[in-house]
Parts: structure tokens; C-alpha cells; sequence
């Protein structure tokens, strides 16, 4: 019996090997270097006063907010329209199969190229948006320079990209809930509605629980989009955690960004960890 | 299918290399990592020169601009993947590039004595001088267009509030008073450092004390009065300031659509003068007032610098481009090729030929009254990293004069830590 464990051990240590040369091992080097004074080739050992220099930093409270708002508002759109596009897209529609490659389209694309362009549609004067609002007789609106609307023009443009990756996902959960219940529900008299809301919604579960964690790591993860897109302007206005961390990387303040890298990671593990932790415990019920 | 494209990528690749070993058999084929937003005619036609008479090819590596070209050169020099020529910004941003273990000394060259001082002091640490003058020197100050003042009966402001009130008039018969191109955020922070002649005037060791830590912008009333004027532009804005580039800028000032453009002369009249040849003497600087109306100085920036990578394998071919470069001929290759001499060289003894321009005649009125100051940048190593963001942020109306002042000292003692200065 032991030797069984022993030998099947071995199959994994490949994975574990390379697990962690590029993942554990950078990680402790990180959590070194975040409390030096660095420069990539010498570093001063300065203990906790890159983190607090970090926790102290102008536009920290209003970055933790903002990446709270934005993964708070990318996971729950993508889920949202994910549930009703899949459901949309799992019956009997003869387009399906064109449809499907169009709404996963845009999570093929490159998000700096992504940005770029909903940037140029977003531009006050000269953008689509604007002159589509302006030929139905709205006023134009300053998209990505209103600094209360800028965030969610962002989170916008990353739920039109992500909503794709959730889409085939769930089509994939729904997929794989079985005719029975449906032919059951519908000799019991139950309307479309009801269906979705007592068979389809229960039983996607796993596949919710798994956009959950996805959308909501990589929303308070968000670098790319809101970097192309605003560069965490204006002024401080749509700074996240992880555009700060990057404007201390471009400064050259390596042990600083190397702090907040840390501080990132132990604010998304708070976060998803307990999550996880509390979706799976309700799959099981 | 595969294997057929194995064969095609594989013949290629050797094609490559073979044509890359031929071509350095020839000549030396050197590499010079610019921004895309540094003007390119005259370092271009001193490069094709310079591979006529030398056999030194030189290939540009155009690059983003701002802090991401700040970025990007940094990473390359902490990642040891350097090329041989970098052009980049001289005075506080050098300090933390490690010029001594990066770049070649150019102290005991032999056109080291003929480059201005004040350049001097900013392409050097600890004495020793690791660039050349990379093109004109600029300054930061308000550019104007000529035609829309004489439309509107307006003088040149000797003071800020003369300024302001020029600003309401044109507000008042719908013209754009400020030009605002934020979205190239780097550009945000002009008047902010631009105003540094008047706050050198007002308090003469403010550079030396600030570098210490012992003042600071919140502080120092004459300081302050930088950021209150950055807060005094918020209405006077173009509606879509916030998406407008340098490019739309330009457009702007020519046409008139906007009168003042608050910016660095040299990413603004070369453009002009190319795309609207026409148009370019109807263009006119003045210093960004202070409030003494007898004393109006200008601020200057530097030039950037051509720094040599000392550890790159081609450091010889290196100092003989820079030698042709800084000779008479190789500056007057320089300058002949740009379409207008907007600024001074950094050289003494040299004047720039070429086309003049009514702006040159405008800055040039303040160096022959010695009306004319380096930008503090220039004579600190500290210049907050987040600047550009806080500027923006205070003349967006976001944060008032007073609190941006303090968010900036804040970002200068995080830039000072870093360097190894003990602040307060």
C-alpha cells in the first residue's frame, strides 16, 4: 500500500519541479526583496518601510476601492449576461454555432488592442459613441475622462471581452444537465421560466461557482484594460492596485513594487480564499 | 503541412543570419533607443552621414513615449539588454539610471569643453559628464498664437493675473484659453515645472534646500504659488483635454481654435513648422508670468542627452559617431536638417543655421537679458515620479492648489528614500 502511495508520488514530481522553480520559489524571493531598498543589482534592507511608504501612498484608499468596484462589477456583469446568453444560446437556435464564435470572439482579441479601440470609440468629440448619442439628440458624455464614469467605462469594455470565457463555461454546465429533469418539469406543468429558475439555475452551479472565482480573481487582478485605457487617470481617478504597483515598477523603485506585489496577493487570497471555501460548501448541500 | 513550414521557418532563419553576418562584415551596425517623441530629422541625417564617412550604420529603435518610454529604459538597463546609444532626458531622471555603471565617461573627450555648463551640470554625476547635447535646447512657456491675440486686442502678460484675464476674454468670445492635451499626461505637468524661474527667483536656494528636504512645495509660499496656477487654468480648458494628444495641440494653436498652449517648445514648433510651414510665424512664446511684472524670465529645459552603453561590445564606434557628431560639421549636418531652428544649442561658440522662426526671436530676447533659468529638474536629482498624475489631477479640478502641493512633497520623499537621501 505504501509503495503504491511512493510510486504514484513520482508521477507528480515533474509538475511539482517546475511548480515551484516558477511559482513558490519566486514567491519567497518576492516576499525578501519586498522588504529591501532594490535596484536589481544591489539591494539595502530596510524591513517593513516599503510597506508602509506603500500604505501611505496618496492614491491607496481610493485604489483598494476602486478594484473592490471593479471586480465587484466585471464578476457579477459577466455572470449575469454569461447565464442568459448561454441559455440563450443552449437551445434550439439554428444560428447557435455562429452565434457561440461570435460571442467568444472578443476573448481572442489582444486587450491592449481591446483598449485602443474602445478608447477611440470612447473620445468625447470624435468617438462613435459620442456622435451616435449626439445623432438621437443626447449630449455627448466624456466617457473616460469623467472621473465618476471612467471606472465603469472601463469595466464596461472588460465585460464586452470576458462575458465570452463565462458564455462557454456555462454552456458548458448547461450542457450537461440532463433532458430528464426538463422532460419531468414540463409533464408537471412547468413554464420556460420555471424551468430555468428551478432546474437550469440549481443545477449550473459548479460552473457558476466557477466564473465566480475566475471573473472575481481576475477583476482585482485588472491591469492591462485600465492601463491602455485611462493609464490610471485622470489624475488618480481610476487607479487600481495593480496600476499603482506598476507606476512604482516604471519609477524604478523595485523593493517598493515588490511590496505591493505582496500586499496584492495577500488581498486576493483574503478575499477568494474564504469564497471558494463558501461556494463549495453550498455545491455540496 | 507542418513539416513543410518547419523548412520554409528553418531556410529563412538562416538567410537572416547570414544576411545580418554579411552586413557587419561591411560596417558597424550600432543601435539607438529613442522615444517617438523626440524630433527625428536631424539625428537621422547625421546618421546617414555618419555611415557615408564613418561606415557606422546606426538603427533606430523608435520607442513609446513618457513614463512608459522612462520605463522601458530602465527595465532594458536593469536587465542588461542595452543598446549602444540611448537618448534620453538629462538633470533628475539620470540619477536613477546608474549612469556610472552603465554609460561611457565623456569627460576627456575632446568636445567636452566646448558643451555649455549649465548642460554640463545636468548630463553629469559626481563631475563626471555622460552625455552630448541631443538637439536644441527648449524651454516651457506659454506659446501663443499671434493672430488670435491681435483679434482680440490682447498684449503679452506680464503677470499671471494679466494672464487670467487674457484667459476670461477669450473664454468670453468662445476660444479655447488653455490648450489641454492630457492625454498625453506627461504634458500636464509644464506649467507646474515651467514656473520654475519664478520660484528660483523668489527663494534662491530653494533648489539646494529642497534637495535636502529642508523645503517643501506646501510650504514655501513662492512654491505653492506654482500649484495655485495650475489650479487657476481648470476653466479655461478645451472640452476634451483629457483625450487630446500633442498632436491635436498643435492643430489647435494653429488654427486658432486655442490660443495658449502651455508646452515645451520643442515637441510643438518642429511639428508645426513641418505640417503647417505656412503657419509657423503666426506662433509666439512668452514665459508663464509670475507676479512681479519687472522681472519675466523664461525657464529651460535641457536637451535630452546621447548616452553611450560603456558596456556594449562596440564602445569605440561609439565615441567616434559622438566625436563627428559634436564637430562643427557634424552639428551643422544637425541643424540644416531640421525644418526650423526653434532654440539654442548647447554649445558654446555655436549658432545654429538654419530657418529662424518669430518664436526664436521671442525666447531669444530673454537669454540676451539673462531673463533665463534651468527647470529645477535640472538642478535637483528629486522630481516626484507620480508628477504628471498629481498635476493632472489639481488642474482637472480634482484636488485644490494646497493639497496637491502636499501629495507631491509626498512623492518626492517616497523618489528621495529611494535614492538614498534622508529626507524628513
Amino acid at each position: 500500500m505504501k509503495k503504491n502511495a511512493v510510486y504514484s508520488i513520482w508521477f507528480a514530481v515533474p509538475a511539482l519541479v517546475v511548480f515551484s522553480i516558477f511559482f513558490v520559489i519566486p514567491m519567497l524571493i518576492s516576499f525578501f526583496f519586498s522588504l529591501t531598498v532594490w535596484n536589481l543589482k544591489s539591494f539595502t534592507f530596510c524591513g517593513f518601510d516599503n510597506f508602509r511608504l506603500f500604505f501611505t501612498e496618496h492614491s491607496m484608499n481610493l485604489s483598494v476601492r476602486n478594484t473592490f468596484v471593479y471586480a465587484a462589477v466585471t464578476c457579477s456583469a459577466k455572470l449575469i449576461l454569461s447565464f442568459f446568453i448561454a441559455i440563450l444560446l443552449s437551445g434550439s437556435l439554428k444560428t447557435k454555432n455562429i452565434l457561440r464564435s461570435i460571442v467568444f470572439f472578443p476573448t481572442l482579441v489582444s486587450t491592449i488592442a481591446v483598449g485602443i479601440t474602445f478608447s477611440a470609440l470612447m473620445h468625447p468629440s470624435k468617438g462613435l459613441f459620442n456622435i451616435l448619442l449626439q445623432s438621437l439628440g443626447i449630449a455627448p458624455v466624456d466617457w473616460l475622462g469623467n472621473t465618476k464614469l471612467a471606472l465603469l467605462s472601463v469595466a464596461f469594455t472588460d465585460v464586452w471581452k470576458g462575458v465570452g470565457v463565462a458564455t462557454v463555461i456555462f454552456l458548458a454546465g448547461i450542457q450537461s444537465i440532463s433532458r430528464d429533469y426538463y422532460e419531468a418539469a414540463v409533464i408537471d406543468g412547468a413554464n420556460y421560466m420555471q424551468q430555468i429558475y428551478f432546474i437550469t439555475l440549481p443545477l449550473s452551479k459548479p460552473a457558476r461557482n466557477s466564473i465566480i472565482i475566475l471573473a472575481l480573481i481576475g477583476g482585482l487582478k485588472s491591469f492591462d484594460l485600465i492601463w491602455t485605457m485611462t493609464g490610471g487617470g485622470p489624475g488618480f481617478a481610476t487607479d487600481v492596485l495593480a496600476s499603482v504597483i506598476y507606476k512604482q515598477y516604471a519609477a524604478g523603485f523595485y523593493g517598493l513594487s515588490t511590496a505591493g506585489n505582496v500586499i496584492m496577493f495577500i488581498f486576493i487570497t483574503v478575499i477568494v480564499l474564504p469564497l471558494q471555501q463558501y461556494l463549495i460548501k453550498k455545491e455540496e448541500q | 503541412m507542418k513539416k513543410n513550414l518547419k523548412t520554409v521557418v528553418s531556410i529563412l532563419f538562416v538567410c537572416v543570419l547570414c544576411g545580418s553576418a554579411s552586413a557587419k562584415s561591411k560596417k558597424t551596425t550600432l543601435t539607438m533607443l529613442i522615444s517617438r517623441d523626440q524630433p527625428m530629422n536631424g539625428i537621422q541625417s547625421v546618421c546617414d552621414k555618419a555611415e557615408n564617412t564613418l561606415g557606422i550604420k546606426i538603427e533606430m529603435e523608435l520607442s513609446a513615449s513618457g513614463t512608459d518610454f522612462d520605463n522601458m529604459v530602465k527595465t532594458r538597463l536593469a536587465s542588461g539588454d542595452i543598446p549602444d546609444f540611448i537618448v534620453y532626458n538629462t538633470g533628475s531622471l539620470l540619477a536613477p539610471l546608474n549612469p556610472e555603471d552603465n554609460f561611457i565617461n565623456l569627460s576627456n573627450e575632446p568636445y567636452a569643453v566646448r558643451i555649455n555648463n549649465a548642460f554640463k551640470l545636468s548630463a553629469s554625476i559626481n563631475g563626471k559628464l555622460y552625455a552630448v547635447p541631443f538637439g536644441l535646447s527648449q524651454v516651457g512657456a506659454v506659446m501663443y498664437n499671434k493672430k488670435v491675440y491681435k483679434k482680440y486686442g490682447l498684449s503679452v502678460p506680464k503677470t499671471w493675473k494679466q494672464f487670467i484675464e487674457n484667459c476670461d476674454i477669450l473664454k468670453k468670445n468662445g476660444v479655447t484659453a488653455i490648450i489641454g492635451t492630457f492625454k498625453d499626461s506627461w504634458t500636464s505637468q509644464v506649467l507646474f515645472l515651467g514656473d520654475s524661474y519664478n520660484v528660483c527667483k523668489a527663494v534662491p536656494d530653494f533648489s539646494a534646500q529642497f534637495e535636502k528636504g529642508n523645503m517643501k512645495y506646501a510650504a514655501t509660499p513662492a512654491a505653492l504659488r506654482s500649484w495655485q496656477k495650475l489650479a487657476d487654468t481648470t476653466p479655461y480648458y478645451n472640452r476634451d483635454y483629457l483625450a487630446s494628444t500633442v498632436s491635436d495641440g498643435c492643430d489647435k494653436l494653429v488654427s486658432g481654435e486655442g490660443a495658449h498652449y502651455i508646452m515645451l517648445t520643442d515637441n510643438v514648433l518642429p511639428q508645426i513648422a513641418s505640417l503647417y510651414p505656412d503657419k509657423i510665424n503666426d506662433i509666439g512664446v512668452f514665459a508663464i508670468p509670475g507676479d512681479n511684472a519687472d522681472d519675466n524670465g523664461i525657464t529651460v529645459w535641457m536637451p535630452s542627452g546621447i548616452y553611450g552603453n560603456k558596456n556594449g561590445k562596440h564602445t569605440e564606434a561609439v565615441k567616434k559617431f559622438l566625436n563627428y557628431y559634436m564637430s562643427e560639421a557634424g552639428l551643422d549636418v544637425y541643424c540644416s536638417a531640421l525644418d526650423v531652428i526653434s532654440g539654442p544649442m548647447a554649445v558654446d561658440g555655436y549658432t545654429p543655421k538654419g530657418k529662424r522662426i518669430a518664436a526664436l526671436a521671442d525666447m531669444e530676447a530673454y537669454f540676451k537679458a539673462n531673463k533665463n533659468d534651468a527647470a529645477l529638474e535640472f538642478k535637483t536629482a528629486v522630481k516626484g515620479a507620480n508628477a504628471a498624475n498629481i498635476c493632472s489631477e489639481c488642474a482637472s479640478g480634482q484636488t485644490t492648489a494646497e493639497q496637491a502641493a502636499r501629495i507631491y512633497d509626498e512623492d518626492c520623499r517616497k523618489q528621495a528614500v529611494q535614492l538614498g537621501l534622508k529626507w524628513k
